[in-house]
C-alpha cells in the first residue's frame, strides 16, 4: 500500500506515560474501505492510539498519518474527513439531542437535516429529550449520529457498542456495513469482543500491553480458533469416532457426554454427532485470549 | 462569527443572564441606600475615624459624594468580589472545565484548530464580562438619579472599564491555568487565591511597611489609582492590566497548542 492511498499508516508510533503504560512500536495500514479491527483487553492502549490518531496526545516517537497527512499540522483537514466516537463518550448535558447535534452539524460547516434525521430514525433515537435524561444506551446513539452525519470517509470508533442494547447493536453493524459498503468509508472499530470485530471487520489487529501481538485477515484468526463444545446424547458414545475429525482436539467422554475441542469450522463435528440423538449442546464464543493464544500457538508450530 | 463562537454564546446565555441580573440588583440596591448614608454621613464620618486605618484604606472613608459612595460601596468591595468569581469561573471553565468533563474530546474531532477553540472561548468570555459591567454601569447611571445619586456617565464608564479590565486579567488567569493543567478546580482555586492575596495586599500596603513595596505587583493596585471615578481613565493603569491579560493569554495559547489532553 503507498503511502498516498493508505488512510492510515501509522509506523513505530509509541506514546510512554511517566508510569503508566503507553503504546510501544506500533506499525500497521489501514486501506481506503477497509473495517479493520483493533482488539484487545481493557487497558492494552487501544484508546491511546485512537487519541494519538486525532491528536488529542502526541506521540514520543513515530509517525501517524491519516489521508496520508500530519494530525497535528493538517488537524483541521484530517478531523473534516474523520467522524469519531470515543470510548466514554460525554456530550453537553444540558441540551437536547437535537440542539447538540444541529451544533456538531453547524461545526462541520453544515450538514442535511435529512442525513441526520435517517441516522436518528434508525437508531430509533428521538433527538428531542434532554440528553441529561437520556438513558447510556441513547446518548449512545447521539454520539453515533454525531460519528455518522458529516459521510466521513473514515470512522474512528472506540467501543462503540457498550451500553447499546443488542437490537441496536444489530442496527450499528448494519450502519457500519452500509457505510463502508455503500459510501466506501474506511472503519476503524476499537473493540475488547472478538465476535463485535469478526463480524464488522476485514482485518484485525490484536493488542497487547501497549504492543501490537498481530495483524491477520479476520478468516485467517478465526481458521485457527479452538472451540469448545459439550455435546449430551441419549445413550453413551465412543470418543474414538470424533477424534480422527479434522481440527478436532481434547476429546474427553463421560458417560452419555462428549467434550471437544475444535479448530476451525465445527461442519464435521456436527455431522458426526448427527448420527446419534443430541439432547443438547453448549458452546461458548472463544474469548479474545483464546483467539490469541491460538493464533500464537498454531504460529509457532509452523 | 464562527459555529463554536455561536455555541459558546449559546452556552452561556442563561449563566450571563442570571449574573446580570445579579449585578443590575446590586447596583440598584447601593443606590437605593445612599439617600439614608447621606441622612447618617455625620455619624459614620465620626464612627470611621475610629477604626484602624487599614480597614480605612480598604474601604474609604468619602461617603458624602456620589463618586465616594460608589467607589466604598460598589467598586471596592461586592463590585470586583462579584465580578472576579464570575470571571475566574468562566476563565477556568472554558477549557479545563469542557477537558475534565471530557466534551472537549468531541468538540476537538471537528474541524477546529486548538488554538481556534481557546480565541472563541476567550472572545465569549470577554463579551459576557462586557454585557455585566455595562449592566453594572447602566443601572448605576439609570437607577442612581432617583436617589439623588447623581455622577457623570463618564466617570461611570471609566470605573466599569477599569472593573472590566481587572477581571479580564483574572479571568484570563485562570484560562490559562486551566490550559495549563486542565484542571478546572486548579484553576479556579489558585486563582482566587491570588486574588485574595493581591486583594489584601493592596488594601493593607498604606498602612504596613512591609507590604508597601510589594503593591505594584497587586493587579488592584492599577485599578481604582488614582480614582477613575473622579479622574477617569489613567493610560498607565489600562496598560498593565491589559498586559497581565496579554500575557496569561499567550501562554495560554503556547501551553494548550502543544499539550496532550488529559484522558
Amino acid at each position: 500500500m503507498s503511502e498516498r492511498e493508505a488512510i492510515i499508516r501509522v509506523q513505530h508510533l509509541t506514546k510512554r506515560y511517566g508510569g503508566s503504560r503507553g503504546v510501544e512500536d506500533l506499525t500497521f495500514d489501514v486501506g481506503p474501505g477497509e473495517a479493520f479491527g483493533f482488539l484487545g483487553p481493557n487497558g492494552a492502549g487501544k484508546t491511546t492510539t485512537i487519541r494519538l490518531l486525532l491528536d488529542f496526545i502526541r506521540p514520543t516517537s513515530g509517525t501517524a498519518r491519516l489521508f496520508g497527512m500530519d494530525p497535528r499540522r493538517e488537524g483541521v483537514q484530517v478531523h473534516r474527513r474523520v467522524g469519531y466516537l470515543p470510548g466514554e463518550l460525554a456530550l453537553y448535558e444540558r441540551m437536547t439531542g437535537e440542539a447538540y447535534l444541529r451544533a456538531f452539524a453547524d461545526l462541520r460547516g453544515g450538514v442535511g437535516v435529512a442525513r441526520i434525521n435517517e441516522l436518528a430514525e434508525r437508531l430509533d433515537l428521538d433527538p428531542s429529550r434532554k440528553i441529561h435524561d437520556l438513558s447510556h444506551g441513547n446518548k449512545q446513539k447521539i454520539g453515533l449520529v454525531q460519528a455518522f452525519m458529516h459521510e466521513p470517509e473514515l470512522l474512528i470508533l472506540d467501543e462503540p457498542t457498550q451500553g447499546l442494547d443488542p437490537l441496536v447493536q444489530q442496527t450499528f453493524y448494519g450502519m457500519v456495513q452500509d457505510e463502508q459498503r455503500e459510501r466506501g468509508a474506511a472503519i476503524f472499530l476499537s473493540s475488547h469482543v472478538m465476535p463485535e470485530v469478526e463480524r464488522v471487520c476485514d482485518r484485525v489487529a490484536i493488542i497487547r500491553e501497549g504492543r501490537l501481538a498481530t495483524v491477520a485477515d479476520i478468516g485467517e484468526l478465526k481458521a485457527k480458533v479452538l472451540r469448545r463444545i459439550e455435546f449430551h446424547f441419549s445413550e453413551p458414545v465412543l470418543g474414538s469416532s470424533f477424534e480422527h475429525l479434522p481440527g478436532v482436539k481434547d476429546v474427553s467422554v463421560h458417560g452419555d457426554t462428549v467434550l471437544l475441542s475444535v479448530e476451525g469450522t465445527v461442519d464435521g463435528v456436527i455431522k458426526e454427532a448427527a448420527r446419534h440423538q443430541v439432547v443438547s449442546l453448549e458452546t461458548r464464543e472463544p474469548s479474545l485470549e483464546e483467539a490469541f493464544l491460538a493464533f500464537y500457538r498454531t504460529g509457532a508450530d509452523r | 462569527m464562527s459555529a463554536l463562537l455561536r455555541k459558546t454564546v449559546r452556552d452561556q446565555q442563561r449563566g450571563v443572564l442570571a449574573w446580570a441580573i445579579g449585578f443590575a440588583g446590586v447596583a440598584a440596591m447601593y443606590s437605593a441606600f445612599y439617600p439614608s448614608v447621606l441622612r447618617s454621613a455625620g455619624a459614620l464620618q465620626r464612627y470611621l475615624a475610629n477604626l484602624p486605618e487599614a480597614f480605612r484604606n480598604l474601604i474609604g472613608t468619602d461617603f458624602t459624594t456620589p463618586a465616594g459612595y460608589l467607589r466604598t460601596e460598589t467598586f471596592s468591595i461586592l463590585g470586583p468580589v462579584l465580578f472576579l468569581v464570575f470571571a475566574i469561573g468562566a476563565g477556568s471553565r472554558a477549557i479545563a472545565g469542557e477537558e475534565e468533563t471530557r466534551t472537549l474530546d468531541l468538540l476537538l474531532s471537528t474541524p477546529v484548530r486548538r488554538r481556534d477553540v481557546l480565541f472563541d472561548k476567550w472572545v465569549a468570555m470577554a463579551a459576557a464580562a462586557m454585557c455585566l459591567t455595562a449592566v453594572l454601569g447602566l443601572t448605576i447611571v439609570v437607577v442612581g438619579p432617583v436617589f439623588k445619586l447623581r455622577i457623570a456617565i463618564a466617570d461611570v464608564a471609566s470605573a466599569c472599564l477599569m472593573l472590566y479590565l481587572l477581571g479580564m486579567a483574572f479571568g484570563t488567569v485562570a484560562l490559562a491555568l486551566g490550559c495549563f493543567t486542565g484542571r478546572r478546580g486548579l484553576a479556579n482555586g489558585v486563582t482566587g487565591a491570588a486574588a485574595t492575596i493581591t486583594y489584601v495586599v493592596n488594601a493593607l500596603a498604606p498602612s504596613v511597611k512591609v507590604l508597601s513595596h510589594l503593591r505594584p505587583l497587586s493587579p488592584f493596585r492599577w485599578y481604582l489609582e488614582p480614582d477613575p471615578l473622579v479622574v477617569g481613565i489613567t493610560a498607565a493603569n489600562v496598560a498593565v492590566l491589559t498586559g497581565i491579560t496579554i500575557v496569561a493569554y499567550v501562554a495560554a495559547w503556547v501551553s494548550f497548542g502543544r499539550r496532550d489532553l488529559r484522558a
